[in-house]
């Protein structure tokens, strides 16, 4: 436990000091890990998200804290608040220390990718970044110190968690879809799952899809108009992320509705986890995660692996380079693994090998 | 009436062309209900109309503060940021899942008191620092959404507290709550602005501040004053929509600004300054919300409803408008 301690201290650090004080912090946590030895005294791990104030990147820095537990090192944390340019000058810094790291990364914006990868390049680490990145850039035609790059297919769980929500129906009756901003990757791709999931379920017949442009108020609205478009019809909801979908459920309940009507949405945000705990009265079936644990322990691991030489980023194809991570439909059956970090010995398994969980390459 | 008088105007008298240019945004209303009715009955529906007027409560509020800005020729730009900022203030001090304290209607009024605060902001910094209404508020705004962020840290607290949540989600006699909340708001509104020196003033300001000065106006008090109000009805804004969907967040006032400053216009108070009032307000708010509403019944195509809402926008700012085209106005 004082393990975890010491690395929170560190992250404290980081967030509260400036650049220079996270570059201490750095080189007091290289410190402890040549005190425990072990096979690789040389590499600093390193992850850099977003603020550890939200809590899918407070879960995604407990999942490199159980790599940290596995691989028996230090983690550092960066944060960068949003803020793309302290996330890359957090970053050079750390090459500017001289020491080979393994960096796994969640960059701000696919912009920040490229100057992130070329960084780490330059200073001779090892980076793991993901969810953004430009459509044109792949890691073999940068260098063999961006070792992969791990993304999400909104279709597959699009459609995964639509059947969730069908099978909840009882296989017929109407739904209305609320869309996230309509030119938005996730948006095409999670509607697309469900379009998919609409063919494969003759039953379902889909009423409405409006935009609600990923926003709770005004999916609240959008839901009262299209439960009076469509009064004593609306047999499910269906909506592109987790924020919307409790718009929607405000909406249910200020209508009386609440609990009768099933809802699903996307993100594993944690009010979506307390209402499908209580999904009898809430009527939230199912979300969507991405598993933050594993994108912060199987993602640190990849890099390390490849910083201490156990991977050869030369050996690995390009589907290994640039893959879709699994994410996984939570339920009422589910819902407890993620509210809380899994134990070391469930994730040992991904720490071992990053790419058990690859649902194929990057289209 | 210096200008030469156009044929329309040598035929009526001028009382009854200013009662035609002053029923424009109404008959544009009016016209909107009967095509949409037309369009899908639904729209007329008890259920429906129930609906609309809920949904015009926020904005209706928003609209009605914001008039008294706009009548002195200023512009809120912070509506967003304090609408965030008193959402977290409420749902952080009635009875919530982040902390104790359960303070009801008290932490309510702490809400609002926020905003009024921000308001009073607002004002000094545009009255006092000389700063243009434009950049006071646009950056008092994002004072809002950072402190807003910072109570969020993270997560939404939630409103545990029922009755408190019955502002916003529980109805009175079939009619919402909280409309019948907004429409209070709009009937003190038209009360300053009716029988009070803060309203009556705001139109001398707002046609010429020289002037008003020049008479004898203490022009930086009741600037102040309507700034205020513009905040205070923010900060009511905000304890409605955290009431409505139970949390308080950062985002929570996205898209009420654009849409409380279009109402305003479109209910024919000038930016300028210096005409109109909280009456015409309200039926640019029903305008906007008829629209959003019924291009939804009518079933237009999701990725066209933006466009189509703009489209119709300023076809009814033109339409209401078109006398004015005469006078020797200069468009900025």
């Amino acid at each position: 436990m004082n393990h975890i301690f010491r690395r929170r201290g560190i992250v404290a650090g980081g967030i509260a000091l400036t650049l220079a004080a996270a570059l201490i912090g750095c080189s007091s946590a290289s410190d402890d890990s040549g005190s425990t030895g072990g096979t690789s005294d040389d590499v600093t791990a390193v992850q850099s998200i977003r603020s550890m104030s939200n809590p899918y990147h407070a879960n995604w820095a407990d999942g490199g804290a159980l790599f940290g537990d596995w691989a028996d090192v230090e983690v550092v944390t960066i944060v960068d608040e949003g803020d793309s340019q302290t996330q890359l000058s957090k970053i050079r810094a750390l090459g500017a220390e001289g020491k080979v790291f393994a960096l796994n990364v969640d960059p701000n914006d696919s912009s920040t990718t490229e100057a992130i990868v070329k960084a780490v390049t330059e200073a001779g680490g090892y980076v793991v970044t993901q969810w953004n990145k430009p459509d044109d850039l792949w890691p073999w035609d940068v260098s063999d110190n961006w070792v992969a790059h791990i993304s999400f297919n909104g279709e597959t769980s699009g459609e995964e968690v639509s059947q969730a929500l069908f099978d909840a129906m009882g296989g017929s009756g109407n739904i209305i879809a609320l869309q996230g901003i309509l030119d938005n990757v996730p948006a095409k791709q999670r509607f697309a799952g469900l379009q998919k999931a609409l063919e494969a379920n003759p039953g379902i017949k889909l009423l409405a899809d409006q935009t609600a442009n990923w926003d709770r108020a005004e999916a609240f609205s959008v839901t009262q108009t299209l439960l009076s478009q469509y009064q004593g019809q609306v047999d499910g909801i269906w909506a592109a992320n987790d924020n919307m979908a409790l718009g929607a459920f405000e909406a249910l309940t200020a209508a009386g509705l609440a609990g009768t009507i099933p809802i699903v949405g996307f993100d594993a945000v944690p009010e979506a986890l307390e209402n499908i705990q209580n999904s009898d009265e809430t009527g939230y079936i199912a979300t969507v995660s991405t598993d933050p644990w594993w994108q912060g322990g199987a993602g640190l691991s990849l890099a390390y692996q490849a910083a201490t030489g156990k991977i050869k980023v030369s050996e690995l194809s390009h589907e290994q380079r640039a893959f879709y991570g699994k994410q996984i439909v939570v339920t009422l059956d589910n819902v407890g693994d993620f509210t809380k970090a899994p134990l070391l010995d469930a994730l040992k398994s991904d720490l071992e090998n990053p790419f058990l969980r690859s649902q194929g390459p990057i289209s | 009436m210096t200008h030469p008088p156009t044929v329309d105007e040598r035929r009526l008298s001028p009382r009854v062309r200013r009662l035609i240019a002053d029923a424009g945004p109404l008959v544009a209303l009016i016209v909107l209900i009967v095509v949409f009715a037309v369009a899908n009955p639904v729209f007329v529906s008890p259920g429906n109309i129930g609906i609309l007027l809920s949904q015009a409560a926020v904005p209706l509020v928003i609209a009605t503060g914001l008039t008294f800005v706009i009548l002195l020729g200023g512009i809120d730009l912070s509506i967003e940021g304090v609408v965030a900022t008193s959402s977290l203030v409420f749902a952080l001090t009635v009875a919530n899942d982040r902390n104790d304290l359960a303070l009801g209607l008290f932490g309510a009024l702490l809400a609002v008191l926020a905003g009024s605060v921000f308001g009073l902001a607002n004002g000094l910094a545009n009255v006092k620092l000389g700063i243009p209404s434009f950049m006071a508020t646009l950056g008092l705004g994002a004072v809002g959404i950072g402190i807003a962020t910072v109570l969020f840290a993270g997560r939404s607290p939630r409103v545990l507290d029922s009755g408190m949540r019955m502002l916003g989600q529980g109805s009175t006699l079939g009619i919402a709550n909280i409309f019948l909340i907004a429409v209070l708001v709009l009937v003190i509104g038209w009360f300053v602005q009716r029988f009070t020196r803060l309203g009556r003033y705001g139109y001398v300001i707002g046609g010429d501040e020289a002037v008003a000065r020049l008479s004898g106006v203490r022009v930086g008090r009741y600037k102040i004053g309507a700034f205020v109000l513009g905040g205070t009805a923010s900060g009511i804004a905000g304890v409605l929509l955290g009431s409505q969907l139970g949390v308080g967040m950062p985002t929570i006032g996205s898209g009420t600004m654009f849409t409380a400053i279009t109402a305003v216009v479109l209910g024919g108070t000038l930016l300028t300054g210096g005409r109109g009032g909280v009456l015409r307000s309200f039926v640019g708010v029903l305008i906007i919300v008829v629209l959003a509403n019924g291009l939804i019944l009518i079933g237009v195509n999701p990725y066209a409803q933006v466009a189509v809402q703009g489209l119709v926008i300023i076809a009814a700012v033109v339409a209401t408008g078109w006398r004015l085209r005469t006078r020797v106005r200069i468009i900025k």
